[in-house]
């Protein structure tokens, strides 16, 4: 999953960077709000942090532009106030969630993740599909109910398509979501990933959960179903 | 000295005096003409009289000779310059008899007139005086088949009569003079009166400004009240903050001291097991989060002010609110009602509203099952700062009866309570407490869970 984080002070935009990637997430950062906005229009992003006292352009202003250049993916406010004249107008400008500094990074993971659910379509922090079954909180996996050992990089292709299963899903966004910016985008790295993912979760070739579409990306084909 | 705008009085006084000149002036004027026509028909009514008193003294003999024979001995005519004339002409102009009066004047009494004709008019003559002269002409029969056309001109002097007119503008000029004395020292005394009030407030405010005095007194007239109710108001306000913020950063500064002691005590100690004392700290740095984010909110609510500022419309406020906590909380399948007439305001800050509200339906929201209510009603019976009534009701498992009454008691602080129960409602009680509202806490009768009731000013 790729966050944007969009942050003027130093200390708190470095606590979510080691913070995030280490929860799996690539991350990418900007200072002020003008930053954050090309790095919201142009990059794919998931979910975007954002802080509503920007420099240059303020966080609700940045929320709007986003939006009206029609981005729909989650986005959480910082608010330093924690007054709700400030969470009200950034949830009207185009906010989903807010969390209020000082904030403990657990919270601001367990809303991240409950904005990727919602905007994939989930309600539940336990996505299944078919038989397999995933819960974004534990990063747990299971298929038909026996559990599946997975590393991070293979967890979080995973998660990326049973977020948004049934959606054709192309190789570059796979590896941008996988890396920050700067990344070699001709490795085969993402194949080598759905092979051992297909292996793991399939190793009779019984359920095919990944199917490749040639040319033009992956697909998770299982249907969707209440955990 | 500073020239600024003319004070009330001297607006009001001149306001006041100046159409009482114009009045009195067209009055005078009126008067004066009306005084000087009839001055001039009593001057006209005498000098016929003179005329036919001459017609009486003349007569023509059978041969159409004129004797003039004057019956009063005394008369003015027969003295030279004395003001008084009479002259007789014949039809052609030609003079045939002038008093004795006229000798050594330039007047020139009568003149070519038909019979039946009138005339009058003044001359002024050689020493300035005005002379009036009425003629009339007349035919004379003096024997049988016999007649002359005759012109009788008879005049006197106006000098009396400006005499009276001078006498009479004099007086008049006299009493209007003082009547307007009188009008406007009334005037200037029912101003003082009136104005009273304006000057006790600007010499309590002028105590105000030095010290002197904490508020504005009671009793002024209607027209003054809502200013001074209204000054009082703010005055009350300013100062509740000002205590607001000496007592904030006191209890700032007393309550963060417990937490650093236990920082400090968990860094100098000789405790091995790193995590534990690092537990701690985190613990305390949580603690003193907590704190300052308290204070700062209850030094931040504006509170009580009703001066300059709008009623905040309680209807957009609520939907505006709904839409972000249905986006907040929409992993839940949540139905939020609201149940208030359009037009309703909130007479205060708006920030407050919002926190107040924002704090109450949010708990309403993470707590109820499915379902939230909020009405807002007016009661015109209440108190001023208690009309706006709003419920906020949910379908929750209600607020236990012992945290009900910890959260209404006085003077219990919210950093003192127990972290972590998401009950921002002793903050609620507080900003409540600011309007002189109130703050009710129930189980409702209609969903089953928790009613809130905050009572507030509105209209």
């Amino acid at each position: 999953m790729r966050v944007l984080v969009v942050e003027d002070e130093a200390a708190i935009r470095e606590v979510l960077k080691t913070d995030l990637s280490a929860a799996g997430y690539s991350v990418d950062l900007a200072t002020d709000g003008e930053e954050g906005l090309y790095a919201a229009i142009e990059y794919p992003i998931d979910v975007a942090i954002i802080d509503l006292g920007l420099p240059k352009l303020s966080g609700f202003e940045l929320i709007r532009r986003l939006r009206a250049r029609g981005k729909t993916y989650g986005v959480l406010i910082l608010t330093a106030r924690d007054r709700w004249q400030d969470k009200v107008e950034g949830l009207s400008a185009g906010a989903d969630d807010y969390v209020a500094k000082p904030f403990h990074f657990a919270e601001v993971q367990a809303r991240l993740s409950a904005l990727l659910r919602r905007t994939g379509g989930w309600a539940s922090p336990k996505l299944a599909c078919g038989p397999v079954e995933l819960d974004t909180r534990t990063q747990e996996v299971s298929v038909s109910g026996a559990a599946v050992e997975l590393t991070s990089f293979e967890y979080r292709i995973l998660e990326h398509l049973m977020l948004r299963a049934g959606e054709v899903i192309s190789k570059s966004d796979l590896t941008e979501r996988l890396y920050e910016q700067d990344f070699d985008r001709d490795s085969n790295v993402v194949e080598v990933l759905i092979g051992r993912l297909r292996r793991k979760l399939d190793p009779q070739e019984h359920i095919k959960p990944i199917e490749t579409l040639r040319g033009r990306g992956y697909r998770l084909s299982l249907p969707r179903r209440p955990a | 000295m500073m020239r600024g705008p003319p004070s009330v009085s001297r607006r009001l006084l001149i306001a006041v005096a100046l159409p009482l000149l114009l009045f009195f002036v067209l009055t005078a004027s009126a008067i004066d003409y009306v005084f000087r026509e009839q001055s001039t028909a009593a001057l006209r009514d005498r000098l016929e009289e003179q005329v036919v008193a001459l017609i009486t003294a003349v007569d023509l003999d059978f041969e159409g000779k004129l004797v003039v024979n004057l019956l009063d001995p005394e008369s003015r005519l027969d003295v030279p310059g004395s003001g008084q004339y009479a002259a007789l002409r014949d039809e052609s102009g030609r003079l045939l008899w002038s008093s004795p009066s006229l000798a050594g004047t330039d007047l020139v009494l009568g003149s070519k007139l038909p019979v039946g004709g009138v005339d009058f008019h003044y001359q002024i003559a050689r020493d300035g005086t005005t002379v009036a002269q009425l003629s009339r002409g007349l035919q004379w029969a003096y024997g049988s088949g016999l007649s002359k056309k005759l012109v009788f001109t008879a005049a006197d002097s106006t000098a009396p009569q400006m005499r009276e007119l001078l006498r009479f503008r004099q007086r008049m000029a006299g009493w209007f003079g003082a009547l307007d004395l009188v009008l406007l020292a009334t005037m200037a005394w029912m101003m003082r009166r009136a104005l009273a009030p304006v000057r006790r407030l600007e010499q309590e405010i002028a105590a105000l400004e030095s010290g002197g005095a904490s508020q504005l007194g009671q009793g002024y007239p209607r027209e003054l009240a809502g200013v001074t109710t209204g000054l009082n108001a703010l005055l009350e306000s300013e100062r509740n903050r000002i205590v607001r913020y000496r007592d904030t950063l006191g209890n700032l500064a007393h309550s963060l001291k417990t937490p650093l002691a236990v920082i400090r005590a968990s860094l100098g100690s000789a405790e091995t097991d790193a995590r534990r004392s690092e537990a701690a700290i985190q613990l305390e740095i949580d603690r003193i989060a907590q704190i300052v984010e308290h204070q700062l909110k209850r030094a931040a609510a504006g509170g009580g002010a009703t001066l300059g500022q709008a009623p905040v419309p309680v209807l957009a406020l609520l939907s505006d609110l709904r839409a972000a906590l249905m986006k907040v909380h929409a992993g839940k399948d949540l139905h939020v009602e609201i149940d208030a007439p359009p037009g309703l305001g909130f007479l205060g800050d708006s920030g407050d509203i919002l926190e107040l509200l924002g704090n109450v339906v949010d708990n309403a929201c993470k707590w109820c099952r499915a379902r939230v209510l909020v009405s807002a009603r007016l009661d015109p019976d209440r108190a001023l700062p208690r009309r706006l009534s709003i419920v906020v009701e949910d379908d929750g498992p209600g607020i236990p009866q012992e945290l009900r009454a910890r959260v209404i008691e006085r003077g219990v602080r919210a950093d003192e309570q127990v972290p972590g129960h998401g009950l921002g409602l002793a903050m609620v009680h507080e900003t409540v407490g600011i309007y002189g509202g109130q703050f009710f806490i129930d189980a409702s009768a209609t969903l089953g869970g928790a009613r809130l009731e905050l009572r507030l000013p509105g209209r």
